[in-house]
């Protein structure tokens, strides 16, 4: 009898040693939800926004963002001070005095240059390789390189050892940025780019520890590409020049963080621990938040978003006078919550942010199917853009307080740059004989691209991905365009990968799109329109809207130039319509700003994780950190 | 007996090269670009290009072969023999560094999550995985067997019919609703357990007594057929006829032939509960490898997805094998 339990010992005792080997750890000064596992602690590598946050932590590039003030000044980091000639084409900086990585040696200028080289590498596949080639030569050494290797490929050229000797050298000749001494480092740029700094205090930019990544990095010596292993990241192997250091890294459990005694913050941080668990499941974000397990969850993505929401204002609503008065003082959503009474209603913090949500037409002459394409006239682009009821997906469908768009830019988030006024749709029209009107527009335009009765236009097909709602936003619009034209309407729901390569492959009539700016200013949106941009997406291709942004790239004056690229956007979303656009993204914060500091609300979404101070621990300045109003006194 | 399981070793590379075939057919053949992060920016074609090259990614047979070749360990046997390991390694040293990980049977990287290996990524997840899917089983063998014999005492009693019930439940229940009523109730309204936790004992009930319920559910079926066949056998029917007490009779004679089919039902069970649950983990933020399989499949990461499906059915294979031998043991009846 004994021995037919045996198995049944056996998974006791099996149990036992699994439970004796894990143990948890002691709770972090702070603890953040990061929206999911970090991809890659790999600078020259990352995209992904949990790990640019996370990067900003661990490492420190030359300059960073003043994410504290209204218009996101550049502000000294590794560099100390830096010089820009008049032309704008000139960069020198300098470093500060006695910079360490985190095993005591000195950071150095080439520090800067090798991590630049490398994300210059097609060897790497960096997604921000574009960015970079703003310096002169850069982009002459990447196709140098592919040529290169090409030619490798063929048999025809030097393999291995001699080619990265080649490659080295090249990089040294074509690319114009040099490191005279330890502390300097000059850059020379193709063209005038007033965003350059803002690009540098983005993580693909800053610096890696050399002889660390060259240990995992290796030639193939048939090929001649350079082959790079995983494994420098990991705690016990990597070493880093930010304010904090990584202790441990728990594959999609956890990764907590250390202060950075060699750095030069050490003394002003009011943390001195960081924890972020890896909470995947929208729902347990919540309530890991709402069990005291989180400080802050970075992205809440559950699906009853909508009703934190709507509670958050009919809390406002209780308070609403002093709501009002202190949203006239221009102060942020952050500021404002921190002064309205404590509420768990009052932990949902609604921000906009640098990305806009649209939808893609396809610019094609012709569809994949070889058949032609009625959206490749923007007559019926626009047409079709007129009758979508941006407010109802805004208000009924997303429900969390993200604003209307009608500009790819959202409106206010870059200093100096006044947005178009975009095309109407039927949401903006008040009156029922507005709304006629502009119908009768719709058709109009319609019949004048030669579909005179739209019920008998060939199906338009709408393409979105699985998740996150889009399938709603997808059925509202296809709603819209049946009831007002009649034209009739297909939805097509697939795998995000799968999507994704129908984008590319221009295989789609409509589809759902997003895009958020990495840098601070307008051509990070307005790029992605040029013809031959790889995230052109819609094929639109107008030479004339090339030529006002390679004028604006020429352009000396920063007022003129503004002027060019703010053209540019209003023949995107007034004249052709390569893409409609339907609202303006927030990011939706869970935090209680009567506990915590240091997170700012700033369109631009750079969210600084080592300015965090817990108010009133004794710890730290315990004084909340605040965007002060806006300098023309507009609140935002 | 030993001729029974070497031929099963030796089937087992033979399974596992068939089923890896299969696989990475099938998952060759998923749409999309597994290199490319599906909610960023696009980096130039080129760029693109050149990071197939650096996965051998430019056709089928060039990866396959080159995966066999670090998943068998011949390209660190080679690079051993060469002295390349032992030159990066003093080079390392040398600059102050540790010297970097290095694997045998090497399955690659992730090609989602880039610093990672698939050896490392299964290595932190397999032992949570089956520190839960142990965990679920004894509790599935608890409820279960006690629930079937209940039943079986008295069949069709309300006792019975209340516990075939709840193993109706227990089965068509999806663990999603079970696990988010637990993690509701037992952690939110009434905070006894952590959430968003994992490490001590306390994480693992209410993800183990979700994992369980399916599991119990059947065990307790099997079990009640198991003891009803039993209960009606002469044995028992002699046992009883000597007068040994009730208790005895269940507890010593009947129970051991009802465990037998739950018995060759614990092999898969335990192999399929210790190798995770997407949603269960999921659900609890548990860091296990079951979750891995699904999201690998969405990502089109091929190291990833390969790495699982060759220990998913090794385990399955070993497993199934391991029961058998027990079964032998616990019953010698069985040639």
């Amino acid at each position: 009898m004994l021995r037919a339990f045996v198995p049944i010992l056996l998974l006791i005792v099996a149990l036992a040693i699994s439970l004796a080997g894990d143990r948890p750890t002691p709770r972090a000064d702070f603890t953040f939800i990061n929206r999911g596992e970090v991809n890659t602690l790999d600078l020259q590598r990352m995209s992904w926004m949990q790990d640019l946050r996370v990067g900003r932590l661990l490492f420190e590039g030359l300059v960073q963002q003043d994410v504290f003030d209204p218009d996101y000044a550049i502000i000294p980091a590794a560099a100390e001070s830096w010089r820009v000639t008049e032309d704008g084409l000139v960069y020198t900086f300098h470093l500060r005095d006695n910079l360490k990585w985190s095993n005591g040696k000195p950071v150095r200028a080439s520090d800067f240059l090798f991590a630049w080289r490398r994300l210059l590498l097609p060897d790497t596949g960096g997604d921000y390789v574009r960015q970079l080639q703003l310096i002169r030569g850069a982009e002459d050494f990447t196709n140098w390189r592919l040529e290169a290797l090409a030619q490798a490929a063929r048999g025809d050229g030097p393999t291995g050892s001699e080619l990265w000797a080649d490659t080295l050298a090249k990089f040294d000749e074509l690319v114009h940025a040099r490191a005279p001494d330890d502390r300097t480092l000059i850059v020379t740029l193709d063209h005038p780019a007033p965003y350059f700094l803002d690009l540098l205090a983005m993580p693909p930019f800053f610096p890696v520890y050399p002889p660390l990544v060259s240990q995992y990095e290796r030639v193939d010596p048939i090929t001649g590409r350079l082959i790079i292993e995983s494994g420098w990241t990991k705690p016990g192997h990597i070493v880093t020049n930010g304010p904090f250091l990584l202790k441990t890294w728990r594959f999609k459990r956890d990764m907590r963080l250390r202060a950075n005694p060699l750095h030069r913050l050490y003394d002003t941080l009011a943390i001195r621990t960081i924890a972020i668990p890896t909470v995947d499941d929208a729902n347990a974000m919540v309530l890991a938040y709402r069990s005291g397990a989180a400080d802050w969850v970075t992205d809440v993505v559950a699906p009853y978003r909508g009703d934190m929401y709507q509670q958050k204002l009919a809390f406002i609503r209780e308070h609403q006078a002093e709501y009002d008065a202190l949203k006239s003082q221009g102060l942020d959503e952050i500021e404002i919550a921190r002064r309205l009474p404590d509420d768990p209603r009052n932990h949902l913090h609604v921000l906009p942010v640098f990305g806009t949500y649209f939808y893609n037409f396809n610019c094609s002459p012709r569809l994949a199917d070889g058949r032609p394409n009625p959206l490749a006239d923007a007559r019926v682009r626009r047409a079709l853009a007129m009758m979508i009821d941006k407010r109802a997906i805004a208000e009924g469908v997303r429900r969390v307080g993200e604003p209307v768009a009608r500009t790819l830019i959202p409106p206010d988030s870059l200093a100096g740059y006044t947005a178009p006024a975009g095309l109407p749709c039927i949401s903006d029209m008040h009156t029922q004989a507005d709304r006629d009107t502009l119908i009768a527009q719709a058709r109009s335009l319609l019949a004048e691209a030669g579909f005179p009765d739209p019920s008998k236009m060939p199906a338009i097909s709408i393409l979105f991905n699985k998740d996150g709602g889009h399938d709603l936003i997808g059925q509202s619009i296809a709603s819209d365009w049946q009831r007002h034209l009649g034209i009739p309407v297909n939805i097509d729901q697939k795998e995000l990968k799968i999507f994704r390569e129908d984008l590319k492959n221009k295989n789609y009539m409509v589809a759902r799109a997003g895009w958020y700016g990495d840098y601070g200013d307008a051509t990070t949106f307005l790029d992605i329109n040029r013809i031959g941009d790889e995230n052109n997406d819609r094929n639109y291709q107008n030479p004339a809207y090339d030529d006002l942004l390679r004028r604006a790239s020429l352009e000396p004056d920063p007022r003129a130039r503004l002027d060019l690229l703010q053209r540019a956007e209003a023949m995107l979303v007034e004249v052709e319509l390569p893409f409609v656009p339907l609202f303006h993204y927030c990011n939706i914060f869970l935090f209680n700003a009567h506990k915590v500091s240091g997170i700012n609300a700033h369109p631009r979404q750079t969210q600084n994780v080592y300015l965090i101070d817990i108010l009133g621990d004794g710890k730290g300045p315990d004084t909340p950190r605040s965007t002060p109003p806006r300098r023309n006194g507009d609140a935002k | 007996m030993t001729g029974v399981i070497l031929r099963r070793l030796i089937q087992l590379p033979i399974i596992v090269g068939a089923v890896f075939l299969i696989t990475l057919a099938l998952a060759w053949g998923i749409p999309g670009n597994p290199l490319e992060n599906p909610e960023g920016r696009r980096p130039p074609p080129e760029i693109a290009e050149a990071m197939k090259a650096q996965y051998n990614m430019d056709s089928f047979w060039s990866f396959a072969t080159s995966y066999v070749d670090r998943a068998t360990g011949a390209r660190w046997l080679r690079a051993r023999l060469s002295g390349e390991h032992e030159r990066r390694d003093a080079e390392a040293i040398a600059a102050g560094l540790a010297p970097p990980d290095r694997y045998v049977f090497d399955l690659g990287p992730s090609l989602q999550y880039r610093d990672r290996t698939v050896n490392e990524i299964i290595g932190s997840s397999l032992p949570v995985s089956a520190t839960l899917g142990l965990a679920a089983i004894l509790i599935a063998l608890v409820i279960g067997l006690a629930a079937g014999v209940i039943g079986a005492i008295r069949p069709n009693s309300p006792a019975d019919v209340a516990t075939l019930t709840l193993a109706l439940i227990g089965i068509s229940t999806p663990t999603f609703v079970a696990g988010t009523l637990l993690l509701l109730l037992f952690s939110v309204l009434i905070p006894i357990f952590p959430v968003a936790s994992w490490g001590s004992p306390r994480d693992i009930i209410l993800p183990a007594i979700t994992l369980s319920l399916p599991f119990a559910a059947y065990i307790a079926r099997l079990s009640r057929v198991g003891m009803i066949e039993a209960l009606s056998s002469d044995y028992i029917r002699t046992a009883r006829a000597k007068g040994l007490p009730e208790r005895t009779v269940i507890l010593k004679h009947a129970l051991k032939n009802a465990f037998l089919p739950v018995l060759s039902y614990l092999g898969p069970a335990t192999a399929l509960a210790m190798t995770g649950s997407f949603v269960v983990e999921r659900v609890f933020t548990v860091p296990g490898l079951g979750q891995h399989f699904v999201s690998a499949v969405q990502n089109k990461d091929l190291f990833l997805i390969m790495g699982i499906v060759v220990v998913f059915s090794t385990m399955l294979i070993l497993f199934n094998l391991a029961v058998d031998v027990l079964y032998r043991w616990v019953d010698p009846r069985i040639s």
